[in-house]
């Protein structure tokens, strides 16, 4: 079993090496995207009068929302897409027939381009980011458990996507349903602006939504803000997200198998 | 843009027909209009409340205050607006290139540009037009500017010059499909570029700050603008020849983007 799953990965990776002109300029398009965070929340903290702003200094932010990307990167996932797009063509009845369950297929097809994802861009960014900030990352056991949370975020990821993409069979819509979940996770996870700005009730609902464990509790994790700087707290957060992925995990299994039954192919 | 042995009205005539057409099309998918449209006012309101939450923890960036922000960020989404409703179709330029399809739209007696761009209109646009109008009238208010016959009259100037600019950019972008693979990126680098025309470009270094004046331009989109609205002294001289250079700039990516297609016939493929 697990060499199947494992040929699905290989094969995702050497598509990914494939693109390799599209992946270059990915790369490319992030630094400048980055040097221009970097700019933008410079002058605002400079504009601030204070070094710190709700427990957050400059470098905290800029280390935040630079790793956040980086994150949006490697996890970045076009379920949503690919499977409208094999609606649309019939193509999903292939999918379907494959002898390994749809949702397994699926997240094992993207475990490639997520492997060429960390290393072409997670890695180097992080690298990047630790010597520039001349160690604000603090290296230790958190390094460990940030890995373990991101790959808890992955799951968490890839089962949002999975009940959104479910979606798609009933509304035939593709750029609609993704702009709308795109946003939310992107307002609601903090990747946008880091969720300790949020001002205090919107903050409390939006630690309680699944959302976060995305990107916001690897970061918090790794810069050991917020009580994860001990292992309870850590724990904490690791059962927040794994309790989110057990609850996805059963809820898109139960629509996806619920709605399978109804799918409706023009032609194929 | 229009061939000189056929006036505007009959290119208008010829949108109002694609027009509706494409419409017609659009309604039969009912469930994804309807998303696609809730979709596009979640995008404005997530804008909205980053904004907010922005300002709720930093009074002001850069000597720019809130209501001068709002103001700026106003005048980025009427701006932006245009590029969305009518130049939305050059997003499916690279799948049409790839695929060969595009072969049919040199075959009409019609400007090809003109023909490829009037078969989509995007109407989740209008939803940005009404938040960057309601926007501007707020700040407008707030900031305590003069209405004069005058101020709306060089407003809707820039506006336009500001819309041009970003059509041209994107003109750009999307033509580079004609040369190469994974033009895709391309447009997708100059469509998060254009999140940074709603700041000011004074927050940047030099070095782009010349890139955004001069090679990308997009602190045309809103900053010079409205800088020359806002604080006149402060804004650089050329801001008023800045209609010349948007009618310029757009003129060139037209060019660009038909060399293209000329590019596009010799391959034959």
């Amino acid at each position: 079993m697990l060499k199947r799953l494992f040929a699905l990965t290989k094969a995702g990776i050497q598509e990914s090496l494939y693109f390799r002109l599209g992946t270059f300029v990915t790369l490319f398009a992030n630094l400048i995207y980055l040097v221009l965070v970097y700019f933008l929340w410079k002058s605002i903290y400079a504009s601030a009068g204070t070094d710190i702003v709700n427990g957050m200094s400059f470098t905290d932010t800029m280390i935040y929302l630079i790793l956040a990307t980086a994150l949006f990167n490697f996890l970045e996932m076009y379920v949503v897409w690919d499977m409208s797009r094999s609606i649309q063509s019939g193509k999903i009845i292939l999918d379907l027939l494959k002898p390994m369950k749809f949702k397994t297929y699926t997240f094992w097809s993207y475990s490639g381009s997520h492997v060429i994802m960390f290393f072409l861009t997670f890695i180097p960014t992080f690298i990047v980011v630790m010597i520039v900030t001349k160690g604000a990352i603090p290296m230790g056991i958190n390094l460990l458990y940030f890995v373990i949370s991101v790959i808890l975020a992955l799951v968490v990821n890839f089962h949002i996507e999975m009940l959104v993409a479910t979606l798609c069979l009933y509304t035939e819509s593709t750029w609609g349903i993704n702009i709308v979940k795109e946003t939310i996770v992107l307002l609601l996870s903090g990747a946008s602006i880091p969720l300790a700005f949020f001002p205090e009730a919107f903050r409390k609902v939006v630690s309680v939504l699944p959302f976060r464990a995305v990107y916001d509790v690897p970061l918090t994790i790794l810069l050991r803000k917020e009580g994860a700087d001990n292992l309870s707290g850590v724990l904490t957060f690791c059962g927040f997200q794994a309790a989110w992925a057990l609850a996805l995990i059963l809820a898109s299994t139960l629509f996806w198998n619920f709605s399978v039954k109804k799918i409706t192919v023009n032609g194929g | 843009m229009s061939d000189k042995k056929r006036d505007i009205g009959f290119y208008l005539s010829i949108y109002r027909k694609i027009l509706i057409q494409d419409l017609k099309s659009k309604m039969s998918y009912r469930a994804d209009f309807i998303i696609s449209t809730f979709g596009m006012i979640l995008t404005n309101l997530s804008g909205f409340i980053t904004f907010m939450i922005l300002f709720r923890n930093f009074p002001s960036i850069n000597g720019w205050d809130y209501h001068h922000m709002l103001f700026l960020y106003g005048f980025a989404l009427v701006s932006l607006t245009p590029v969305q409703c009518f130049f939305d179709n050059n997003w499916n330029l690279r799948f049409h290139v790839r695929t060969g399809d595009f072969i049919k739209y040199c075959f009409r007696p019609i400007n090809v540009f003109f023909y490829f761009m009037s078969e989509v209109f995007d109407i989740k646009g209008l939803g940005q037009l009404a938040f960057g109008i309601g926007t501007l009238i707020y700040a407008w208010s707030h900031i305590g500017l003069e209405v004069t016959f005058g101020s709306i009259c060089l407003m809707m100037l820039y506006l336009v010059t500001a819309s041009l600019f970003m059509i041209a950019i994107m003109n750009f972008a999307a033509a580079t499909a004609f040369w190469m693979e994974g033009s895709g990126n391309v447009m997708v680098i100059m469509f998060r570029f254009k999140d940074y025309a709603r700041y000011p470009a004074s927050i940047f270094n030099k070095i782009f700050r010349v890139i955004f004046t001069f090679i990308i331009p997009i602190a045309f989109v809103a900053y010079y603008p409205s800088l020359a609205i806002l604080d006149p002294s402060e804004a650089p001289v050329m801001i008023g020849i800045a209609p010349i250079f948007g009618i310029l700039f757009f003129f060139l990516s037209y060019k660009f983007w038909m060399r293209g297609v000329r590019r596009y016939d010799f391959t034959g493929s």
